[in-house]
């Protein structure tokens, strides 16, 4: 899939998001986003489905009329930002899916947002872009699935994409790859994983790696999942169960190789590091946004500096205002992604970075 | 006495039976100017000097998220009868000092079947254990022969 890069040009930065940035990085880097085709084609609404949504705000009674038009009245805002950084290889991907799955008898679709961090090569976070969204629709059963439900959907989805990576360079590689072709190295490259599937009631967040997803609420970051660090005292634990180590080399690492205790791919670490998924579910309420990101903003950012800018961009966090237009947040939300990106790369982040924002104001 | 300029050095063999004949894995495993073939962990490699013979230095830079970004390493001996690679990192980013391994290829006793053996010593880094150090080291090596491997047959199928 061809890559487009260009330089994004946004408003200046307040300064008091860089008050704790040393003087000499007060300097905005430049650097270009990646977005892929098909990211735009999502960004692009139709003018009927524009209008509709600018009804979002009606009665539930009155929406149904929309529904029966197939217009689809509950598409997400979403913002995305994703840049290689200072490291020369790009191996993050991200995955946007509005309505992946319209489940028979439901009122409401379900949106599917993925980011995925690579490591050793990009490839197994590419098929990740590609095929997971379609193995956790067709692990779907029903439409209104219970907490246990929920977990065995993701976790199934994640052992079916772990086992897709390992047979998958078995056969065929893709000309993007940059692995050379008559040796398919999916035994020591992978990938993190951080989904999250929102319905009209519910955040549901499957992680594994170190890639991770904070609920804005109120203004204040809400973790809806936990990085699967080796020393994680749990992990640690369930790694030596298994028989595997966890050496301090330079930070603590599975066997003194892998800075991640969980992750699909990396099959000669198995079965020490897991793809098995940990999964929330949580009820949604009045929330500002979702911001799912890989280890190279939350590494220099905390959860409550991206909240803060989220917010911000969203214009105080406010209820969105009655018919407001929905390119307006949509572009607070990208405002808001390519921003916590540049703060990424202003505090030295030294990996790729890729951040969504979701706008989850009703 | 041990003196504190002393240090402390470790090693471990690996050993990894294939099923394909001596000459195919010998001529894979003894091209040091390019070891990504089954080196996964190698990004890129160039030879610093020298054509890839005795003596020959080159450059590896390895992939992401790795506890190391380069190595260089020096080919010490390479002999094509008796099927002896050795080979020593002499500098990089990355914390195995005084690293050298020595690789040696055998036919199995059953017949068209090949065994690789690499032996290596390396320093214990400070703050790490021996058995720390090998379980790191024979990490790396047990998953490069697992590739070998791997590669070695599927080239055998295709012949």
């Amino acid at each position: 899939m061809a890559e487009i890069c260009y330089e994004v040009v946004t408003d200046a930065c307040p300064s008091s998001v860089y008050e704790s940035t040393p003087a000499h990085s007060r300097r905005r880097p430049r650097f270009q986003t990646v977005m892929h085709e098909d990211w735009e084609k999502n960004c692009k609404r139709s003018k009927q489905e524009a209008l509709a949504t600018r009804y979002s705000s009606i009665p539930r009674s009155s929406r149904e009329d929309f529904s029966d038009q197939n217009v689809d009245v509950s598409s997400p805002r979403y913002g995305v930002s994703s840049v290689c950084g200072r490291r020369r290889e790009m191996e993050d991907a991200v995955a946007i899916h509005p309505s992946f799955s319209s489940p028979k008898n439901s009122e409401f679709p379900q949106h599917y947002f993925g980011v995925y961090d690579g490591h050793g090569c990009s490839h197994v976070a590419a098929r990740c872009r590609e095929r997971l969204h379609k193995l956790v629709q067709e692990e779907l059963s029903s439409d209104m699935e219970d907490e246990e439900e929920w977990k065995t959907t993701m976790e199934r989805s994640f052992t079916r994409m772990d086992k897709e990576v390992v047979s998958w360079g078995d056969s065929v590689v893709t000309a993007n790859c940059k692995c050379d072709l008559q040796t398919p190295a999916c035994d020591s490259v992978g990938s993190t994983a951080v989904v999250s599937v929102i319905t009209p009631d519910k955040i549901v967040v499957a992680n594994c790696g170190d890639s991770r997803a904070v609920l804005c609420r109120n203004g204040k970051p809400v973790p809806l999942s936990t990085d699967h660090k080796p020393d994680r005292p749990d992990e640690l634990d369930r790694i030596e169960g298994a028989g595997g180590r966890v050496i301090y080399w330079d930070c603590p690492r599975v066997l003194g190789v892998l800075a991640m205790s969980r992750a699909i791919g990396d099959n000669y670490l198995k079965p020490y590091v897991s793809c098995e998924p940990e999964v929330t579910i949580t009820d949604r309420r009045d929330d500002d946004c979702l911001i799912l990101a890989s280890d190279g903003l939350w590494d220099v950012v905390s959860n409550e500096t991206a909240c803060s800018v989220a917010r911000m961009c969203l214009r105080g966090g406010g209820r969105r205002q009655d018919n407001e237009d929905p390119a307006i947040s949509d572009k607070a939300c990208t405002e808001a992604s390519v921003l916590l990106t540049k703060l990424a790369l202003a505090r030295n982040s030294s990996d790729n970075v890729s951040v969504v924002v979701i706008d989850l104001r009703r | 006495m041990k003196t504190s300029q002393e240090q402390h050095v470790c090693g471990s063999t690996v050993v990894q039976t294939i099923n394909a004949p001596l000459p195919l894995v010998w001529s894979i495993l003894r091209r040091f100017d390019n070891p990504k073939t089954f080196k996964h962990f190698v990004k890129t490699c160039k030879l610093r000097s020298g054509d890839g013979g005795e003596g020959s230095v080159r450059e590896v830079t390895v992939v992401s998220d790795l506890p190391a970004s380069f190595s260089l390493e020096r080919l010490d001996e390479l002999d094509d009868e008796s099927h002896v690679m050795v080979i020593s990192i002499i500098g990089g980013d990355h914390r195995l000092v005084n690293y050298q391994s020595k690789t040696t290829v055998f036919v199995a006793a059953e017949e068209e079947k090949t065994v690789v053996v690499e032996s290596y010593v390396v320093d214990v880094p400070e703050g790490n254990t021996e058995e720390e150090t090998t379980l790191f080291a024979d990490t790396i090596v047990g998953c490069n022969l697992r590739s070998l491997a791997k590669l070695s047959e599927k080239m055998m199928e295709l012949t």
